[in-house]
């Protein structure tokens, strides 16, 4: 039975049963990730603020050796085996970060991973639109049919059911918090280039990997699961088409993407 | 002939991609994308050749002479070092 500090929630099909002591911060959170509300039964709990362990659930006390910690700001992020801590968590914009952080690092092992991109559904196939800060991301999205649009910041792709695909995310520009919690296989990533006309070209798996990397959002120092990473990504670039889209940041982008 | 072994830094990820090896240093994110001799070193060094064993793989791949051979192996070993690639 759910206790009313819970919140459970799951994000790209990664279930997460939030422990927030704090009412105000437990509403707000309930408000944020509204879509992604799900008890599913085998949730990672995690522990806000030193939600203590004599309280009635259980805390992960087999493991005391963390298999990631990461501090942000004055907060700070634990994971362990079988549950995970957030300390110092003041308001939600530090608990969304950790739990994008978390998510980072529970993906890797999931075969999937966190993208600065905005991804927009057409035709039941999903768009993937990367590029740094100022490339045009939350253009796309704005240029694109309402509610067809998974995020305009942070894409989550994993691969699952055989196809890689791109899950709604709650993670947001400007801290907004508007994805549909669905997923839909990928038809193409498309890095982003302003320029005076609208075309789109083939890039390699090199090129794409290289266009890729420097807007992973990656938190782990850990070589071994750097190099999952690397092999996921390797999986991806290799398996989904690749493209630079030269785009105007007007909506007639849309007919090179799908002629 | 110098048989000094290679040693990669053990911190570092790396994975071959369509022949070419990519290198992430997990601590500070930096990646270095090896062009075709460069992967070529990294490969046989990380299988534990020295240098000289190296030079003389290099030869026969490339179709270079020795001294060439030798010389490009040192000077991308020096790059490596420089680049934090190698073990202290």
């Amino acid at each position: 039975m759910a206790l009313p500090e819970q919140l459970s929630i799951s994000i790209g099909n990664i279930p997460m049963r939030l422990h927030i002591p704090e009412g105000i911060l437990r509403e707000k959170a309930r408000e944020r990730y509204a879509q992604f509300l799900d008890d599913a039964p085998d949730a990672l709990p995690i522990f806000l603020n030193s939600w203590s362990a004599d309280q009635p659930c259980v805390v992960d006390n087999e493991s005391r050796e963390s298999r990631f910690t990461y501090d942000w700001e004055k907060s700070s992020l634990r994971l362990e085996d079988r549950s995970a801590r957030f300390d110092g968590v003041r308001h939600e914009y530090g608990l969304d970060s950790l739990i994008r952080i978390l998510l980072s690092v529970l993906l890797t092992a999931q075969r999937g991973f966190l993208l600065h991109a905005a991804t927009v559904l057409r035709q039941g196939r999903a768009y993937v639109f990367t590029g740094k800060s100022g490339a045009g991301k939350s253009t796309v999205a704005s240029l694109s049919p309402a509610g067809s649009v998974l995020t305009d910041e942070i894409s989550l792709l994993r691969f699952v059911d055989g196809a890689w695909h791109a899950f709604g995310t709650p993670f947001w520009g400007e801290f907004r918090a508007e994805g549909a919690n669905v997923h839909a296989p990928i038809a193409g990533l498309y890095c982003l280039k302003q320029a005076p006309e609208d075309r789109v070209g083939p890039i390699s798996v090199r090129e794409a990997l290289r266009a890729m990397l420097p807007n992973i959002l990656f938190f782990s120092r850990d070589r071994q699961m750097t190099e999952s990473l690397l092999r996921l990504l390797s999986e991806f670039v290799g398996s989904i088409p690749s493209f630079e889209l030269f785009f105007r940041k007007d909506r007639h982008f849309w007919s090179v993407v799908t002629p | 002939m110098n048989r000094e072994t290679v040693v990669l830094n053990p911190r570092l990820a790396w994975r071959e991609i369509q022949g070419r090896v990519v290198v992430i240093s997990p601590e500070d994110s930096v990646v270095h994308e090896l062009n075709e001799t460069a992967s070529f070193i990294w490969k046989h060094a990380e299988r534990g050749r020295n240098v000289s064993e190296i030079a003389d793989l290099l030869t026969t791949e490339f179709r270079v002479d020795a001294a060439q051979a030798q010389a490009d192996t040192e000077g991308l070993l020096a790059v490596f070092s420089q680049k934090g690639l190698l073990a202290n």
